[in-house]
């Protein structure tokens, strides 16, 4: 594993999306110990982008390196290096919750002692505990989150790809779960963290940017003592965008 | 490695679901009476029987029938349990999960396909074991009850492999049964126009799976029919194979 500052670098990313451009020309850089916001209006490519540096998807062009090596040629390294939440939590329903970790867990290569030591350290961050034998059928909507995000740090990444992770949960768990994502940061890992909402932006990132259109329209630190700001400039993207479509 | 962890997701997934269960203990009760049927008309036929030279015995009148009728049970039960396999999995959003693991869509395909392979071979051994119970009271042809289970075992790998395909191609696991049936009732029944018209149609009699099949419930292995179940196997996972890389090109 290399140690350059640059955990992930996205180079002229584009995809197609139902025959329409759903990301264009996207390059982006992320360093290590950084947390960056994607921001969007709906349909603006966020989730596009994210199932593309998780490896779910395959860009139609550009390129995708992760700790200085080609993804794209080396998808294998999502299953050590990468975990990733999506919007909608994939779950097996009739699995228990212990057994969506050893799953996860035997699928990213950890067996024996390691895989049990694992399973135990991340139901007891998630305190999903008491939930171990439960199936996920039959878990809220909050709780699913959480054993999605459990998945996903299971095998503890150095990049964490969250996708709107704060639905459902209520606002102690909220808090919960920006903690970890800066316990994550501070540990020399890296998250992007995909969200409609810019309080989520301003309490936990470092860098935001703004997707719109699938084009990245800013890029840039996060205004710490200025919400305001962000909104605007938010709003100011999102509004270029409707006044051209209405024009 | 990954492989392996697939099929054991896989074949949990099957043992905790109840469609298995109830779909094995429903058959194997049903194969179980026929057993007793078949038996009694055996035990019943003992003495017109004896008065024949070459009369049937044990194994072409109760062993072989018994196999055969399982396969008819599997065009049913292997689509039914071969539907959720890709289809759910897609539908519910892991099949994304298992791609985002960087886990090559050969090791997905044949990772389910084995677990599947697991539980119907499973399936055959309870089948194959009610005619072995009795194999030490009754003159048992061993050389042709291995052919049928051999058969048998090459019936239920082919069927699960386009069971495989037709759940990688369909968007709803029922839509997938469907097709799967479909299909193995076409490849069943291929020739049987021809057969009924009188002719004796080459190309089609090669491509009926009945053709393959008998021959081996008959006792008769020959490499041509174990090359016609390899091939339908080999067809049916590389284009499951196929249609899950497409799935990650389109989104």
């Amino acid at each position: 594993m290399s140690t350059s500052p640059i955990l992930l670098r996205l180079d002229r990313v584009s995809r197609q999306r139902a025959g329409r451009p759903a990301v264009s020309g996207l390059s982006l850089a992320l360093g290590r110990g950084e947390v960056l916001g994607l921001l969007g209006v709906n349909g603006a490519g966020k989730s596009t982008t994210l199932a593309m540096v998780a490896g779910a998807l395959r860009p139609d062009s550009g390129t995708i390196a992760l700790d200085g090596e080609d993804f794209l040629e080396h998808p294998e390294l999502a299953a050590t290096r990468l975990g990733w939440l999506p919007e909608q939590t994939p779950l097996w329903p009739e699995l228990t919750v212990a057994e969506h970790l050893q799953a996860h867990g035997r699928l990213r290569g950890l067996a024996g002692a390691a895989l049990r030591d694992a399973v135990a350290a991340t139901l007891a961050r998630l305190e999903l505990e008491p939930l171990r034998r439960r199936l996920a059928g039959v878990l809220s909507q909050g709780q699913r989150q959480r054993l999605g995000l459990a998945c996903a740090l299971l095998h503890r990444p150095t990049l964490l790809v969250l996708d709107e992770p704060a639905n459902a949960l209520d606002p102690v768990q909220a808090a919960a779960l920006r903690r970890l994502i800066r316990e994550q940061a501070a540990a020399g890992g890296a998250v992007i963290l995909s969200t409609h909402l810019l309080a989520e932006v301003t309490a936990v990132c470092d860098r935001v940017a703004i997707l719109h259109e699938g084009v990245l329209r800013h890029d840039g630190p996060v205004p710490k003592d200025d919400h305001a700001a962000l909104e605007r400039r938010f709003f100011e993207i999102a509004m270029q965008g409707s006044g051209a479509r209405a024009a | 490695m990954n492989l392996f962890a697939v099929t054991r997701l896989e074949l949990r997934r099957l043992l905790v679901r109840p469609l298995g269960w109830v779909l094995a203990a429903l058959t194997l009760a049903w194969l179980g009476w026929n057993f007793t049927l078949l038996l009694g008309n055996f035990l019943g036929a003992q003495v017109k029987l004896a008065a024949q030279p070459d009369a049937p015995g044990f194994t072409d009148l109760v062993a072989v029938p018994l196999l055969a009728q399982q396969g008819f049970l599997a065009f049913l039960v292997v689509p039914l349990l071969a539907m959720s396999t890709l289809a759910g999995e897609r539908r519910g959003g892991t099949l994304g999960l298992l791609a985002s693991l960087g886990l090559p869509p050969s090791r997905i395909v044949l990772g389910k396909y084995l677990a599947l392979l697991a539980w119907l071979l499973l399936w055959l051994a309870l089948a194959v074991a009610m005619p072995l119970a009795l194999a030490h009271a009754a003159s048992f042809d061993w050389g042709k009850f291995a052919a049928a289970t051999l058969g048998m075992a090459l019936l239920l790998a082919a069927l699960a492999a386009l069971g495989v395909a037709c759940s990688a191609f369909a968007t709803h696991p029922a839509l997938a049964a469907a097709l799967a049936l479909v299909l193995t009732l076409a490849l069943w029944g291929v020739n049987l126009g021809a057969q009924m018209a009188g002719l004796n149609g080459g190309a089609l009699n090669w491509l009926a799976m009945g053709s393959h099949l008998q021959p081996l419930l008959r006792g008769l292995v020959s490499s041509a029919d174990l090359v016609w179940f390899a091939l339908l196997i080999v067809v049916a996972l590389a284009l499951a194979v196929r249609r899950l890389a497409a799935d990650r090109e389109r989104g």
